[in-house]
């Protein structure tokens, strides 16, 4: 099937849910501000739960919302993220498959994507991630090769920064936000730490430390 | 000591923050451990705990050797020892040592729950519900056990048992809003009208006894609004539950404005909620 691209800011946010909650699975929501057609450009994300991943009404809440919320801000959600507890089994459960096949209902290239915890490592070569797509009715892996994370290395680090300064504490899912609505699960803050952190001066910096 | 409060707080709570715990027990071993007592040797297995936690095996280690030297032959130690085995993944040798504990103590449940916790981060998830469900037959008051039971079954969609396991702790803890909220979410996964009812019943009674529960919240008036929608219901049953709906809208409503006021930051979450229960009232 198609291309598929991974921003910086879904990736690292992904990665950030998986280890702010390292005993626990967790999933998420794969949203798109490009318009229907063409290559999936996976340009954020929405971290959903830390718990209870089977269980139906938070699940469609959260959907509910983050549907309202794309409508109002011209995204789409194009798929659906999951990283289990234990790490040696890093296959689709039925929750994630039943997720990702109502997303698919209404976007016909969604991804499925799953994080690899046994790979996630500060310098890990290739993103700890496992994609599926649908064929007919079954969620299928997909060709590495399709899926472009753009300046891979540079995305590591802002990672790696944001979990060494503790600012991956900032981020909000939203089992987070029904604990205290007053935080925010559009990730406001964070977004702007990572955009900061990917500008081209800091890019820079990075390329001299990885080289040494 | 500012410090050894801290500990002794997260102690007390059980709370699982085990960098933190890491950070102040490390600094007040190293530092100030003569000015401890006796003190010194619960800190040495809190600290270690979470030393595990966080893959800090040298810390534990060190922790593992003062508590060897002054309890030897302890079977609290041992089950440390054990974690630390757990902790590198040498899950048959820490299951060995479990066993040695349960020949010397066949009662020793610390031990058993261990076991059973090899079980589940070896993914043989089949094997831990049925050593689980064997335990609880001889421990039926473990409230720890049953909680973690409806987990299990949860992440297998056996909803019949988990909510079987969940029935248990309503009983024996009437005032926990949140075993309520989790028995209405269990009831509303199971679907159908009987279910939905029993699901609004439960996020009721979870918000009678803590009006802030969020989940509590939306559970009321997500069921509400589905039991409403449903052709099976009567005029009487429809009209009710309309007004359980609207009465929860409006809770969320004014929870969600009050959130709103002087942050800039939630602004976005505040308006997709106020978009999602108009459209649905409207419906």
């Amino acid at each position: 099937m198609g291309e598929v691209e991974l921003s910086c800011l879904a990736y690292v946010k992904m990665y950030l849910h998986g280890c702010l909650f390292p005993r626990c699975s967790v999933n998420g929501l794969l949203l798109s501000s490009s318009p229907a057609g063409g290559a999936v450009c996976v340009t954020d994300c929405v971290p959903l739960l830390h718990s209870h991943l089977p269980l139906a009404p938070i699940t469609q809440l959260g959907l509910t919302q983050v549907d309202v919320w794309c409508a109002q801000t011209q995204q789409r959600i194009v798929g659906y993220y999951q990283a289990n507890a234990c790490v040696s089994d890093n296959s689709p459960t039925p929750c994630a498959l039943k997720i990702a096949d109502k997303i698919a209902e209404q976007c016909n290239n969604a991804v499925l994507l799953m994080i690899d915890g046994g790979k996630m490592s500060p310098d890990y070569r290739v993103p700890p991630i496992v994609m599926y797509e649908r064929k007919d009715t079954r969620w299928t892996l997909k060709d590495k090769h399709t899926i472009m994370l753009r300046q891979w290395e540079e995305t590591r680090e802002i990672a790696n920064q944001l979990l060494d300064s503790g600012d991956h504490s900032l981020l909000v899912d939203f089992d987070s936000h029904l604990d205290d609505i007053t935080r925010d699960w559009t990730n406001q803050k964070l977004n702007a730490k990572i955009a900061e952190l990917a500008s081209p001066a800091n890019v820079c910096t990075w390329m001299s430390r990885v080289e040494k | 000591m500012e410090m050894r409060d801290k500990l002794r707080k997260w102690r007390e709570d059980n709370h699982r923050n085990s960098e933190q715990i890491v950070d102040v027990g490390e600094e007040l071993i190293n530092e100030h451990a003569s000015k401890l007592g006796d003190d010194i040797w619960i800190i040495y297995e809190q600290v270690m705990i979470a030393a595990l936690d966080c893959s800090r095996d040298d810390l534990a280690w060190t922790c593992l050797q003062e508590l060897k030297r002054q309890f030897p032959g302890s079977q609290r130690v041992k089950r440390l020892a054990g974690m630390r085995l757990e902790a590198l993944e040498k899950y048959e040798d820490a299951s060995k040592q479990y066993d040695s504990i349960l020949q010397d103590d066949p009662t020793n449940t610390a031990a058993r729950k261990r076991k059973i916790s090899i079980l589940k981060a070896q993914g043989k998830s089949a094997e831990a519900i049925r050593e689980l469900n064997e335990y609880l037959e001889q421990f039926v008051g473990d409230q720890e056990a049953w909680h973690e039971l409806s987990e299990l079954y949860i992440n297998e969609h056996d909803y019949g048992k988990a909510a079987f396991c969940l029935e248990e702790l309503m009983m024996t803890n009437p005032h926990n809003h949140l075993y309520c909220e989790q028995y209405a979410e269990v009831k509303y996964t199971q679907g159908g009208l009987e279910n939905l009812e029993l699901s609004r019943k439960y996020f009721a009674q979870a918000l009678k006894l803590n009006n802030r529960n969020m989940r509590a919240l939306f559970g009321l008036y997500m069921s509400a609004s589905h039991i409403a929608a449903s052709p099976k219901v009567n005029a009487t049953v429809k009209k009710a539950n309309v007004k359980y709906a609207t009465w929860a809208t409006n809770q969320i409503n004014r929870a969600y404005q009050l959130a709103g006021r002087g942050t800039k930051e939630n602004k976005c979450s505040v308006k997709a909620v106020e978009e999602m229960l108009e459209s649905i009232t409207m419906s």
